[in-house]
């Protein structure tokens, strides 16, 4: 499996990356998993969806979701939103990507693609 | 002179009382937050404002609005009126407006100094940081890419070079967590502070004794609650605590020495303020002990708008204005997060 | 039956014990892998439902994490972000995995591992807000942290639920396969041995017979022959194939034998 490569190393320490509006970024970081690494590459990205443009929320998710060390990626629903087809288009289980729900917008369980998966294989209408 | 001296005030100082006086009237009013909480969206709460002194201060924002930019407007509009009356003091009273401004000075510094360790941009900084706590020579922060130049050119420029060179040496700028030289400079401003407003003496010495001993105070209790369970160790937070206040020094060496917070509060059990304050926030789950303190700041505050002929008026209007920012954050959080049930936290002014 | 449903090989007596070995090989393997997908089957539901769950109750989580937060930034102030965002240096939260087998599939599961509070590093964030607001937003980490807590167990859930999801159309393909392509293959395969070995084996038989009567024939003319030749003109039976087919009548022949011959002792 795809997997088994990427759980190869116990030890090993995988950071969680978070994608999100400025209060859910410190949020998160509050907890501690913020790591600037030597080359100053950060494992948080914040976005002002009235300013920051798409394409660099998109490189800042393929940025996250190539990194080896990176495990999860959180990433605020409404801004998922904006960069479906690339969320669509990462299939590989590891890292995870999670749809969290921001502070103007609480969660809305239809719009999440795993989530609508399980429903489908549930096979409820819940 | 004595700017106590109900005789000569007004002849510097009387012009900007009164302007104080008038700004005070803009506050907001229980009224007008009862109104503010009806509201169902942040639009509903622009449009609400707008019927206050803030009057159409978003009106150039586009939607939807974020609850930053709300307090952030609010907070230039208090940064305005700071900068209109600054510009019209004399001194002493300009020496002590220049005092308000040094604890937003001590952050934006920080902010500087960690990014710096960051290498981050300056500049880019620059737009993070407080606008109360501009000073002349940060632009010139751009050149420094090091601590040590930082240390050496910049911070020596500074209003904030005193409290530096008392305190905080190179080695420390490295060495030291970043929230201990916070504290540390934060300490050594408050202890020159009050010592230059009992230096001013008469009725802005007595008000101004009152207001900072509490500040003092509050720092004092923050730091030992906060402290537990962290890594610092008890004779750096003993260095952090002011030399003075209601509890100095009795109060003071016996916090120092606390491990709990049960400890804390057998402590302040004899000062009866703190120990009211302590029981307020106990008895009631919604609080904590940090909102007892800003609603006794409040009060104290507010009970500086009592006398006349004195400067800490214009400190007092400052921190109500501050809470107000803060209630104005504080309701636009609870609307945008469509969650009232700790609404009525904010602490009404007048 | 299609050649192309069989495999290609010369029928023999060799070769059909072979697929023999091949059917009873296909048939094992087809069971276990039935076994190996219901099991991850099993797991996977119980995951379905955990995701959906866990889901739901952190999208609660987030709602009062940022309450929480929004009570941080009222103590501390709208700096606050600014302050945490550059304090930032080493991340003290960060994952672990462990990996579960199910199967024989990997299946990771995540756990926090959290950096002691060191001298400096560590402890950065731990002490924000130390003069004021400390409380509030100390309030606030645990709250996230708690809330991270159950994203991480969401994040291991969703990324077994994905690693399953597809072991399971692997498993069923192989399952599938097994049942519908390689099972009746085989099957055609034997069938189509069998019946070639068959055939060679009436053809034998024919052959035998063939070469049987013609001797008969010819023995008889023989006889015929040597009858004359003797006087002795004695007609004999005329050739009973029966005698040779039913092989009832052979061990009759023999029991009548034995029953005449008393004498034999055994």
């Amino acid at each position: 499996m795809a997997a088994g490569n990427t759980i190869a190393h116990r030890d090993k320490r995988f950071f969680i990356a978070v994608i999100g509006d400025e209060d859910t970024v410190t949020g998160f970081l509050l907890s501690g998993i913020g790591n600037i690494d030597s080359s100053k590459n950060a494992n948080f990205f914040v976005v002002d969806l009235k300013e920051t443009s798409i394409s660099s929320i998109e490189d800042a998710f393929k940025r996250f979701t190539r990194d080896s060390n990176t495990a999860v990626v959180l990433i605020n629903q409404n801004i998922a939103n904006e960069i479906r087809a690339e969320i669509n288009a990462f299939k590989k289980p590891i890292p995870a990507v999670l749809e969290i729900p921001s502070k103007e917008h609480p969660y809305d369980a239809s719009q999440d693609g795993i989530l609508q998966r399980v429903r489908g294989m549930l096979g409820q209408a819940t | 002179m004595a700017p106590g001296g109900m005789l000569l005030f007004n002849t510097d100082d009387g012009y900007l009382e009164a302007i104080i006086r008038g700004y005070r009237a803009g506050i907001l009013s229980s009224a007008d937050y009862a109104n503010l909480c009806q509201c169902e969206t942040l639009e509903d709460f622009r449009m609400q404002l707008t019927a206050t002194d803030y009057g159409n201060f978003l009106q150039n924002e586009p939607s939807p609005l974020a609850t930053t930019t709300i307090q952030e407007h609010a907070r230039k509009k208090l940064v305005d009126e700071f900068r209109a009356i600054s510009t019209q003091a004399t001194e002493p009273l300009a020496t002590f407006l220049d005092y308000l401004t040094y604890p937003y000075m001590i952050d934006n510094l920080i902010l500087l100094i960690t990014g710096t360790f960051k290498e981050k941009d300056i500049s880019e900084l620059i737009d993070k940081c407080h606008p109360l706590g501009l000073f002349d020579s940060m632009a010139s922060l751009c050149i420094a890419t090091t601590p040590e130049e930082l240390y050496r050119e910049i911070v020596v420029d500074t209003p904030l070079a005193p409290y530096f060179a008392e305190c905080v040496s190179l080695d420390d700028l490295t060495a030291l967590n970043i929230e201990i030289i916070r504290n540390t400079l934060y300490k050594a401003y408050l202890e020159d502070f009050y010592q230059y407003c009992q230096k001013l003496g008469g009725a802005t010495a007595e008000l101004m004794g009152l207001l900072l001993q509490f500040e003092a105070d509050r720092r004092a209790i923050n730091i030992t609650m906060h402290s537990f369970g962290t890594s610092l160790r008890k004779n750096e937070r003993e260095s952090l605590y002011c030399n003075f206040g209601e509890l100095h020094p009795e109060g003071i060496m016996r916090l120092a020495r606390a491990d709990d917070r049960s400890s804390v509060a057998s402590i302040i059990e004899p000062y009866g303020t703190y120990r009211r304050l302590w029981s307020a926030a106990m008895d009631n789950p919604d609080k904590n002990l940090e909102d007892a303190f800003f609603e006794y700041e409040v009060y104290l505050a507010k009970q500086a708008f009592d006398q006349q002929f004195h400067y800490a008026i214009f400190y007092a209007y400052l921190r109500l204005k501050e809470q107000e920012i803060r209630n104005i954050g504080w309701i636009a959080e609870c609307i945008s997060q469509k969650n009232k049930s700790k609404l009525n936290k904010y602490i009404v002014v007048f | 039956m299609a050649s192309k449903d069989r495999l290609p090989v010369v029928p023999s007596r060799l070769s059909l014990q072979q697929m023999k070995t091949k059917y009873q090989g296909a048939s094992k393997g087809h069971s276990m892998l039935k076994k190996k997908s219901d099991a991850l089957m099993v797991r996977f539901r119980a995951i379905l439902k955990e995701v959906y769950e866990k889901k739901l109750e952190a999208g609660e989580e987030s709602r009062e994490a940022m309450m929480a937060l929004a009570q941080a930034k009222y103590a501390f102030g709208g700096e606050l972000k600014h302050t945490v965002m550059e304090t930032v240096k080493d991340a003290t939260l960060t994952l672990k995995t462990v990996s579960d087998n199910v199967a024989g599939v990997q299946l990771p599961s995540f756990f926090k591992s959290e950096a002691e509070p060191g001298e400096d590093g560590g402890g950065t964030m731990m002490l924000t807000g130390l003069g004021k607001g400390g409380e509030s937003i100390n309030d606030a980490r645990d709250v996230f942290t708690h809330t991270l807590e159950l994203l991480i167990q969401i994040a291991a859930l969703q990324t077994s639920f994905l690693i399953l999801d597809e072991a399971i159309k692997l498993t069923n393909r192989r399952v599938n396969a097994l049942e519908n392509v390689v099972k009746p293959r085989i099957e055609n395969t034997k069938k189509f041995i069998e019946s070639e070995l068959d055939e060679l084996e009436r053809e034998e038989f024919f052959r035998l017979k063939l070469i049987q009567n013609k001797k008969e024939r010819e023995r008889k003319k023989a006889e015929g022959e040597q009858a004359k030749v003797a006087n002795n003109v004695e007609l004999l039976t005329p050739f009973n194939p029966d005698k040779f087919a039913n092989p009832e009548k052979a061990t009759d022949l023999i029991g009548v034998a034995a029953g005449v011959d008393e004498d034999i002792l055994f």
